[in-house]
C-alpha cells in the first residue's frame, strides 16, 4: 500500500482484500443480504411511488386523452396560470393550510394540559377526545352534513331553540360559510390527534424542571406561560407542520361534503385535480398532471421553508 | 386546605370554585362536542328512517336491531365489508413485513447510500397524492389492475411504505448492537438474525405499526374512488358514499352503514389503544 | 486449550483513516487469563473484536493454534464472548438464551440440556431457567452471559468489560467467580477491562495498551514494580505514581528545593548520559511518609511542599501536597495522619523506592536492583 511504513509493507501480504473482510463485521452485509432486505421495498417504491410521480411530471407537457397523447409543451402551465379556478382553489387551500393549524394546535395544547392538570376521569376524557380521529373522513363528512342540515341539522336547532332563527342558514350551501364549516369540521376530528401529541411532550419534559419551577413558587398560570409552552415549543410547531401538510392535501372531507362548491367556495388543489382528471367533460389527464407538478412543487418547498424557518430558531437543549 | 394556603389572598375560595365549574363547564362542553356526534349517529343506526324523519333527535325506542341485518344483506355492506377487510389485512400484512426488512437493513447495516435511501423513503410521506393518482390510475389500467382488489392491495402497501419504514427504522436503530455480535458470534445468518431476533424483539414496534396502518387503509377513500368502480369491489368508505349517493334520504340505513364501517376501528382502539397512541405521536414529540 | 497468537495487528478506519491499533505483538498461551488493560480509547476492545472476528484485520496475522485465522467467520472460531452489556436476548428466557448459541451448531438435544443444565447448575441459575432477562437482577444476567459462553465449550473466553454495569460489591463477588471459572475450565481468556484492580487481581499476565499500542505485557506485579514507562506507572497504580521532572546534580543525585534524594538504584555508567538534562522520578504514594523513622532507617529522599488536601478515607489518609515547583504529589498515610491545609510538610523516601524515566522517551531508565518497596526483592531491609 502506497504511504506504508517499512514495517507496515512486510505484512502487506496478509493484509485482507475487503471483499473477504467484510464478511466478519456484523455492522456489515453482503450486496445479496442487502438486495434481500431492500428490494422488495424499493420496487414498490420505485414502481408505485417514484416512476408514477416521474410519469406525472412527464405528463404534465402533454394532452392526454385517452390512449392518445400530444406533445403540447408548456401549453399546459400557461392555461394555469390563467386558470381562475385553479387561483381560487390555491387560495382557500393556503387559508385553510396556514389558518386551520393553529386552531387545531391551539384546542389540541388546551385539552392536553386540562389533563395533565389532574381532572378527574382523565382516561375516560382522553378517549371521548381522541375518538374523532379514528373515523374516517367518510363517516366525519356524513355526521357534519347531518349536523349543518338545514331542515333539522343540530347549528340551526340549536339556533331556533335560542330564538335566533335570523342566523340559521344553509351552512354548506352558503359561500360565506361553507369554507369555514368545512375547517370546524376538520379541526373536530383533528383537535385530538394533537392533543396525544401534546400530552406525550408535555409527559417527557424532565420533570426536574417543573419541579424546579414550583419550587420557585411559579402558580399554574406562570408555569405554563413561562415553562411548559417555551419547553414544548419544538413540538408545537412540529404539529404545527405537520398539520399543514394534512391540509395542503385535504380531498377526502371537502369531496364528500360541498364537492369544492358552492361557487368554488370550497374548491381545493386536490378536489380542483381529481374533477379535471375524473369528472370534466373533458377526459385530458394532461392538464391535471400539471396541477398535481406544480402542487407538488409548492407542498415540498412549503415544507423546507417551515422547517428552515421553526429549525434555526429552536435549537432547546435542557 | 394546602390548596388555600398556597391561593393569592386577592382571590379566595369564591374565586377559586367559580373558575374550577367554569374549567368544569368547558369540559363537559368539549366532550359533548366530541361524543355527542357520535352517539347521535348510534342512535339514528337502530331507527327506522321513518321514526327518525318524526324527530331526529329522539331516543331509539324500540331498538331496531334488524336495521344492520337490512345493511348487511340487503343494502351491500358486507361485500364492502369483506372488500375492505381484504384488502386492508393483506395491505398490512405486506407492507409490515416489507417495511420491517428494510428498515432493518437501513438501521443495522453500514453500506454506502444508506442515509440516501433512507432519505428518499421517508420524503414521500409529504407528497401530496395527485402526485401519483393519475399516473397510478394509468399504469394500473396498463396493467389489467385497474378496478381490482390486487392492484389496490398494491397502491396501498406503497401508501404506508414510508410511515411503516419510518417507525421500525426508529425502533430497530435502538436495539444493542451487541445482541447481534452475540448471535454472529454464535453463527446465525443475516436472515436469520431478522427473523429470530429483530422481529420477535421488534414485536411491540411491530404492533404499532399493524395498527396504524390498519386504521389509516381502513379509513383510505380517494385512492379507492379512483381504482375501483365496479360495485362488487367497493370498500367500505367509497361503499357507503355510493349508498348516500343512491339513497340521500335513507338517513336510518346510511347510519347503521357507518356503524358497520367505524365498530373495526373502535374495537382496534379499545385493545390497542396504547399502541396506537405510541405510533400516531413517534413522528411528532421533539 | 488453545494459544493465540497476535502478530503486527493493525486495525485504521478507511485507508489513511486514523489507527485505532498499531502492531500489536502479543501471544496468549494455553489456559492464560490475558487483561488487555489500558484508558477508554486505547484499542482494547477493537483488538479484542478483531479476535472475535467482529471487527477486520487490517494488516497483521491472527493466529489461534497456529492456524491463521484472519478470513475465518466469526462463527469458525470456537470463540465466545461475553458483552458488556451482556447481550441476552430479551425474548428469551435464561435457558433458550443459554442454549441458543448450541442449537445453531446442531448439537443434539440431549447434549442442549446436559450442558444448560451444568452451566445453570455451576453458575446457580437453576431457579431462573424459565425466566426472562429483564426478570433477573444484574448480578444473575451478568451470571447468563457468562454461562452462555460456557456451554459453548469454546477454545478461548473473551471478555469485554463484563463487570462495569454492576454496582461495587456485586464486582468483587463476581470477580471471584470468575476466577474461579478459571481454574475450573483451565480454558484460555482474554478479558478487557479499564480497571487496574480487576487487572491485577484477575490476570495471569496483563498488558497495558496505550493510543493503540501495547505499552507492557508482563505477571501484574511485575508490571505494577517495574513499568516500563511513565504511563504504566501512573495507570497502575491508585493514587497514581507521583512525578516530578528534575535535574540530576553531582552525577548519582537530585536536590532541589523541593526534592532530594539519592539515586543508588542507578549504575553511573546509565546516570552518566542524562547528567548534564533532567529526568523524571517517581515515587509511589505508598512509599511517602511523614517522618524518617517511619520511612524506614535508609530513607534519605524528602519531598517539601505545601499541603492544599487531606482526605481522610479511614483505612488511611491521603495527603495531596504541592512542591514549590508547581507539581502537585499525593502521600498514602496512615489514618491517624493529622495534618493542615496550607502546612508546609516534608514527606520521607527511601532512595531505593524511587524510579527514574527519560524525560523524552518516557521509559524507564533500566536500573540494577528491584525497587525498594518490591516484597520479592532479595534481601530486603526491614
Amino acid at each position: 500500500m502506497a504511504g506504508s511504513t517499512a514495517l507496515e509493507t512486510e505484512a502487506a501480504p496478509l493484509e485482507r482484500a475487503p471483499a473477504i473482510g467484510r464478511v466478519s463485521d456484523p455492522r456489515r452485509a453482503s450486496w445479496l443480504v442487502l438486495v434481500v432486505f431492500l428490494a422488495p421495498a424499493l420496487v414498490i417504491y420505485l414502481g408505485l411511488t417514484a416512476y408514477p410521480a416521474f410519469r406525472t411530471i412527464f405528463d404534465s407537457l402533454f394532452t392526454i386523452e385517452g390512449s392518445e397523447r400530444s406533445y403540447v409543451g408548456l401549453a399546459n402551465y400557461r392555461d394555469l396560470l390563467g386558470d381562475e379556478t385553479f387561483w381560487i382553489a390555491v387560495r382557500n387551500t393556503f387559508v385553510w393550510a396556514f389558518v386551520a393549524p393553529i386552531l387545531d394546535v391551539a384546542t389540541g395544547l388546551l385539552l392536553a394540559l386540562a389533563l395533565y392538570a389532574g381532572i378527574p376521569f382523565s382516561r375516560f376524557f382522553r378517549v371521548a377526545w381522541f375518538t374523532p380521529v379514528l373515523l374516517s373522513y367518510v363517516v366525519v363528512a356524513i355526521l357534519w352534513m347531518w349536523i349543518y342540515n338545514y331542515d333539522w341539522g343540530v347549528v340551526n336547532e340549536g339556533l331556533r331553540a335560542a330564538g335566533l332563527d335570523a342566523l340559521t342558514r344553509s351552512w354548506l350551501g352558503d359561500p360565506n360559510t361553507a369554507l369555514a364549516a368545512l375547517i370546524v369540521t376538520h379541526a373536530w376530528k383533528w383537535a385530538g390527534f394533537n392533543m396525544v401529541v401534546c400530552l406525550a411532550a408535555i409527559h417527557a419534559l424532565p420533570s426536574e424542571v417543573l419541579e424546579a419551577a414550583e419550587l420557585d413558587n411559579c402558580g399554574w398560570g406562570a408555569k405554563l406561560r413561562y415553562v411548559i409552552v417555551p419547553m414544548l415549543r419544538p413540538t408545537l410547531l412540529n404539529l404545527y407542520v405537520l398539520a399543514f401538510i394534512g391540509k395542503m392535501k385535504v380531498f377526502d372531507l371537502v369531496w364528500i361534503m360541498t364537492g369544492g362548491g358552492p361557487l368554488w367556495a370550497t374548491e381545493t388543489v386536490s378536489t380542483y385535480v381529481y374533477k379535471r382528471a375524473f369528472n370534466w367533460n373533458t377526459f385530458d389527464l394532461g392538464y391535471p398532471s400539471a396541477i398535481a407538478t406544480v402542487w407538488f412543487g409548492v407542498v415540498c418547498a412549503a415544507v423546507i421553508v417551515l422547517n428552515r424557518v421553526f429549525k434555526s430558531r429552536d435549537r432547546l437543549e435542557y | 386546605m394546602s390548596a388555600d394556603a398556597t391561593l393569592p389572598p386577592a382571590r379566595g375560595r369564591g374565586g377559586f370554585l367559580a373558575s374550577r365549574t367554569a374549567l368544569a363547564v368547558v369540559i363537559a362542553a368539549y366532550t359533548a362536542y366530541t361524543l355527542g356526534p357520535f352517539l347521535w349517529l348510534a342512535t339514528m343506526s337502530v331507527r327506522t328512517t321513518g321514526e327518525i324523519s318524526a324527530d331526529h333527535y329522539a331516543w331509539p325506542r324500540p331498538f331496531h336491531w334488524e336495521q344492520f341485518r337490512i345493511a348487511w344483506v340487503d343494502s351491500d355492506f358486507a361485500t364492502y365489508f369483506w372488500n375492505s377487510t381484504i384488502v386492508v389485512v393483506a395491505a398490512v400484512a405486506a407492507v409490515t413485513l416489507v417495511g420491517a426488512a428494510a428498515a432493518h437493513a437501513l438501521a443495522r447495516y453500514r453500506f454506502r447510500g444508506n442515509r440516501i435511501i433512507y432519505g428518499i423513503l421517508f420524503s414521500s410521506i409529504i407528497f401530496p397524492p395527485q402526485i401519483t393518482l393519475i399516473s397510478l390510475y394509468q399504469i394500473l389500467v396498463d396493467y389489467g389492475l385497474y378496478n381490482s382488489l390486487l392492484g389496490l392491495t398494491l397502491v396501498y402497501v406503497s401508501l404506508q411504505l414510508p410511515l411503516t419504514v419510518y417507525l421500525l427504522e426508529g425502533f430497530f436503530a435502538r436495539i444493542p448492537q451487541d445482541l447481534f455480535d452475540a448471535a454472529k458470534m454464535d453463527g446465525y445468518g443475516d436472515i436469520e438474525i431478522f427473523r429470530r431476533i429483530v422481529l420477535p424483539i421488534g414485536m411491540p414496534a411491530i404492533a404499532t405499526t399493524l395498527i396504524l396502518n390498519f386504521i389509516q387503509l381502513w379509513n383510505e377513500f380517494l385512492f379507492a374512488v379512483v381504482l375501483i368502480t365496479d360495485p362488487d369491489k367497493r370498500t367500505l368508505p367509497i361503499g357507503i358514499r355510493a349508498f348516500m349517493g343512491d339513497h340521500f334520504q335513507d338517513i336510518g340505513m346510511i347510519a347503521a352503514g357507518v356503524m358497520i364501517s367505524v365498530v373495526p376501528v373502535i374495537l382496534a382502539y379499545v385493545f390497542f389503544s396504547e399502541k396506537l397512541i405510541r405510533g400516531m405521536t413517534a413522528g411528532a414529540v421533539k | 486449550m488453545a494459544v493465540v497468537q497476535l502478530s503486527r495487528i493493525c486495525k485504521r478506519y478507511g485507508s489513511g483513516g486514523p489507527v485505532v491499533v498499531d502492531n500489536v505483538d502479543v501471544t496468549v498461551g494455553d489456559g492464560e487469563f490475558m487483561v488487555l488493560l489500558g484508558p477508554s480509547g486505547c484499542g482494547k476492545s477493537t483488538t479484542l473484536r478483531m479476535i472475535a472476528g467482529l471487527e477486520t484485520i487490517s494488516s497483521g496475522t491472527l493466529s489461534i493454534n497456529g492456524r491463521t485465522m484472519n478470513d475465518v467467520p466469526a462463527k469458525d472460531r470456537d470463540i465466545a464472548m461475553v458483552f458488556q452489556s451482556y447481550a441476552l436476548y430479551p425474548h428469551m428466557t435464561v435457558a433458550e438464551n443459554l442454549a441458543f448459541g448450541l442449537k445453531r451448531r446442531r448439537t443434539p438435544s440431549a447434549e442442549v440440556e446436559r450442558r444448560v443444565r451444568e452451566a445453570a447448575a455451576m453458575l446457580g441459575l437453576i431457579p431462573y431457567l424459565d425466566r426472562k432477562p429483564q426478570a433477573l437482577s444484574g448480578g444473575q444476567r451478568q451470571r447468563v452471559a457468562l454461562g452462555r459462553a460456557m456451554v459453548r465449550e469454546p477454545m478461548v473466553f473473551l471478555f469485554d468489560e463484563p463487570l462495569s454495569n454492576l454496582d461495587a460489591a456485586l464486582r468483587v463477588n463476581t470477580r471471584n467467580e470468575l476466577i474461579k471459572q478459571h481454574h475450573r475450565l483451565a480454558s484460555t481468556m482474554i478479558y478487557v477491562t479499564h480497571d487496574q484492580v480487576e487487572a491485577m487481581t484477575m490476570g495471569t499476565r496483563i498488558c497495558v495498551m496505550n493510543g493503540g499500542r501495547v505499552a507492557q505485557v508482563g505477571k501484574p506485579l511485575d508490571v505494577y514494580w517495574n513499568p516500563a514507562d511513565t504511563f504504566v506507572a501512573r495507570f497502575l497504580g491508585a493514587p497514581p505514581m507521583n512525578l516530578f521532572t528534575v535535574p540530576v546534580s553531582g552525577g548519582d543525585r537530585v536536590r532541589t528545593a523541593a526534592i532530594e534524594t539519592a539515586l543508588t538504584r542507578w549504575s553511573p555508567a546509565v546516570l552518566a548520559p542524562l547528567a548534564a538534562g533532567e529526568v523524571v522520578l517517581g515515587v509511589r504514594a505508598e512509599d511517602l511518609h511523614l517522618s524518617v523513622e517511619a520511612a524506614g532507617a535508609a530513607a534519605a529522599g524528602r519531598i517539601r511542599g505545601r499541603v492544599f488536601a487531606v482526605e481522610p478515607l479511614g483505612a488511611e489518609t491521603l495527603l495531596a501536597v504541592e512542591t514549590e515547583g508547581g507539581t502537585e504529589c499525593t502521600a498514602r498515610l496512615p489514618r491517624d495522619t493529622r495534618a493542615r491545609v496550607g502546612e508546609v510538610v516534608d514527606l520521607f523516601f527511601r532512595p531505593d523506592a524511587a524510579f527514574l524515566f527519560d524525560p523524552r522517551s518516557t521509559a524507564a531508565v533500566p536500573a540494577l536492583s528491584r525497587p525498594g518497596g518490591d516484597p520479592g526483592r532479595a534481601g530486603g531491609v526491614h
